[in-house]
């Protein structure tokens, strides 16, 4: 898994630990993890000093989306057993030395770009944990719908009629039959992103709720899921233009 | 004109540029690193035997734009956008000025679009009304992230914009061709931010707002917007380039767009020399929406629809009778040429 990234390891640390970390580092415009996307060229690390590069799609890719993705790195990779410090760098990008040089100090954004930035990228951060919510929750209704339920069965589901089977994903339907809905991955995606964003996660909370934690009823539902698979879409086409060019832009190298 | 099973069709590509990105035009490394990004565009999606050499994509030239969109493209007309960077470029990308020499050249194959920068403010009033009195000017092209001595970017709803729509409106010049991003220097807000074409199209319900690259990155919030209201138009021109490589994310794309806009207010554009309009329209003239999407959405993509998107919407935006024109362009020396060869 992931070969593509260049490593010089000593073989006491656990790769393993590191990679789990960066899984957990998001594009956050994609929703994707930057490891999954291709973004980490390289990682070594020499007496407890890891300097991980990045390499973004695009020598333009939006300076304060890259530099979330800087901070997150540095952030989860400190809490790797046997490091003491990491850096980041990021290749072939237009703002690669400011971001460098506030990153790496643990400055925050607006910190580093005192003149750009009149307040932290939190709203922005926010609007995207938003959409990624969004399309992990459509994943799951079209999973369901795909299982045959109606609007009307979703709307009366709560999160303790899911449950996971290994890598399998169960609910107990309204006839008290168990149905299954597919990948684990997609009902525990979505769940993760409930918790971050602090929505009710009780065993006994529906399992669809819109973004403001409310429910939704069958009558909601069916313009909901219009809505919800457009913002899928628009994640999804960013992800490929950005994953297209990257290849494009590592041929070249 | 696209010909198929007798059905003649009129295209107008809606996005296309005529620049020049040659290494002694470049300014500084950003002219450099503008350019390789749209190369990376170019190489990332365009089918294998469409791929250019770097050095021809710095500098295509005249015969080989005409070539491409008219004698190859199927393009009937081009609406040639300006974009200035200055910053980036010593002569600019391509300016309306660059872009006028072969508006006069072949005046019914083009639609040139001029632009402002309400950070100019008052001078700059005068300054646009002066290049709608030079040029022919018949739509504007707005930049939002250029830079601008210091300035990372404006929006389209600052006060100084809207005295800039007054006067637009007044002119008569209605098109308005919105790029939003890419974000360029380190904005809290976001620059691909499309909340702003939502103020400004309810304020300015005379003038058409055409969303060029429909808001990608931001394709939902654009579509909340454009549903909303009734001057706001899709550009296609950078999703259009999915139809390669990835065909049934582009279907779901335009299944997404006719749902909540509709075959009335699509446009298509190349975004030439990105991508050029051949292969483009070939391959949209061969779609067909797979029968999952059709379904799921409840709509298609017709013939009908195919001719208002590749054409005839934007034709109506820019009051194009499109008898009357297809007569004066098989007169010109390009219609002329293509007879011959037919």
């Amino acid at each position: 898994m992931y070969d593509d990234v260049r490593l010089a390891l000593p073989d006491t640390l656990d790769r393993e630990a590191i990679f789990k970390r960066l899984e957990k580092v998001l594009d956050p415009e994609l929703d994707e993890s930057i490891l999954g996307l291709g973004f980490v060229k390289s990682i070594e690390v020499e007496n407890g000093h890891l300097t991980i590069e990045l390499h973004l799609p695009t020598y333009w890719c939006a300076p304060n989306f890259s530099y979330m993705m800087a901070e997150d790195t540095r952030r989860e990779l400190l809490t790797v057993g046997g490091l003491h410090d990491v850096t980041v760098r990021l290749k072939d990008h237009f703002a690669a030395r400011a971001i460098e040089a506030g990153v790496n100090v643990g400055k925050s954004f607006s910190e580093a770009f005192p003149d750009e930035a009149s307040e932290n990228l939190c709203q922005l951060s926010d609007l995207f944990l938003r959409k990624g919510y969004i399309r992990r929750q459509e994943r799951l209704l079209q999973n369901l719908k795909n299982a045959g339920l109606s609007f009307e069965e979703i709307a009366t589901r709560c999160i303790g009629d899911v449950y996971f089977e290994d890598e399998s994903c169960q609910i107990r339907r309204n006839n008290g039959q168990i149905g299954n809905i597919g990948a684990a991955e997609v009902a525990r995606q979505y769940f993760q992103r409930r918790a971050e964003m602090d929505l009710d996660c009780s065993p006994t909370a529906p399992l669809i709720i819109d973004l403001r934690g409310r429910e939704v009823t069958a009558e909601q539902l069916e313009k909901y899921l219009i809505r919800a698979r457009t913002v899928r879409v628009s994640l999804q086409a960013n992800g490929l233009f950005c994953t297209a060019v990257l290849a494009a832009r590592k041929g070249k190298n | 004109m696209y010909r198929e099973n007798g059905d003649e069709i009129f295209v107008v590509d809606g996005h296309m540029h005529f620049w020049d990105a040659n290494p002694e035009n470049w300014r500084n490394e950003y002219g450099e690193g503008w350019i390789r990004c749209f190369y990376d565009f170019h190489t990332a999606l365009s089918p294998e035997e469409y791929v250019w050499p770097f050095e021809k994509y710095c500098k295509y030239g005249e015969e080989t734009l005409i070539n491409d969109l008219f004698s190859e493209g199927y393009v009937d007309i081009a609406i040639l956008n300006s974009t200035y960077l200055y910053e980036f470029y010593k002569n600019g990308f391509n300016t309306h000025q660059q872009n006028n020499v072969i508006k006069a050249k072949y005046p019914d194959r083009f639609i040139l679009c001029g632009s402002f920068d309400p950070r100019a403010e008052e001078a700059g009033l005068d300054t646009f009304r002066q290049m709608v009195e030079d040029y022919p000017i018949q739509g504007i092209k707005l930049y939002t992230a250029e830079w601008r001595n210091g300035s990372k970017g404006w929006r389209l709803n600052d006060p100084w914009a809207y005295k800039y729509f007054e006067l637009a409106g007044e002119l008569g010049v209605k098109n308005v061709h919105v790029h939003k991003g890419p974000t360029v220097y380190p904005l809290n807000r976001d620059a691909f931010d499309v909340a702003d074409v939502d103020y400004a199209a309810t304020d300015f319900p005379n003038l058409n707002f055409i969303v060029e690259h429909i808001g990608l990155p931001r394709l939902d919030d654009f579509c909340w917007i454009a549903t909303q209201e009734k001057n706001v138009y899709a550009g296609m021109s950078v999703a259009m380039a999915f139809i390669h490589s990835r065909p049934k994310y582009f279907a779901e794309i335009v299944a997404n767009l006719l749902f909540w806009l509709g075959e009335d207010k699509m446009i298509f554009g190349s975004d030439y020399a990105i991508w050029t309009p051949k292969w483009l329209i070939e391959k949209f003239m061969a779609l067909e929406l797979p029968d999952d999407i059709k379904e799921e959405y409840g709509v298609d993509l017709t013939l009908e629809a195919k001719r208002k998107v590749l054409g005839e919407n934007a034709a109506r935006l820019y009051g194009i009778d499109l008898p009357t024109h297809r007569e004066k362009l098989s007169q010109d020396e390009i219609g002329v040429k293509l007879a011959q060869g037919a």
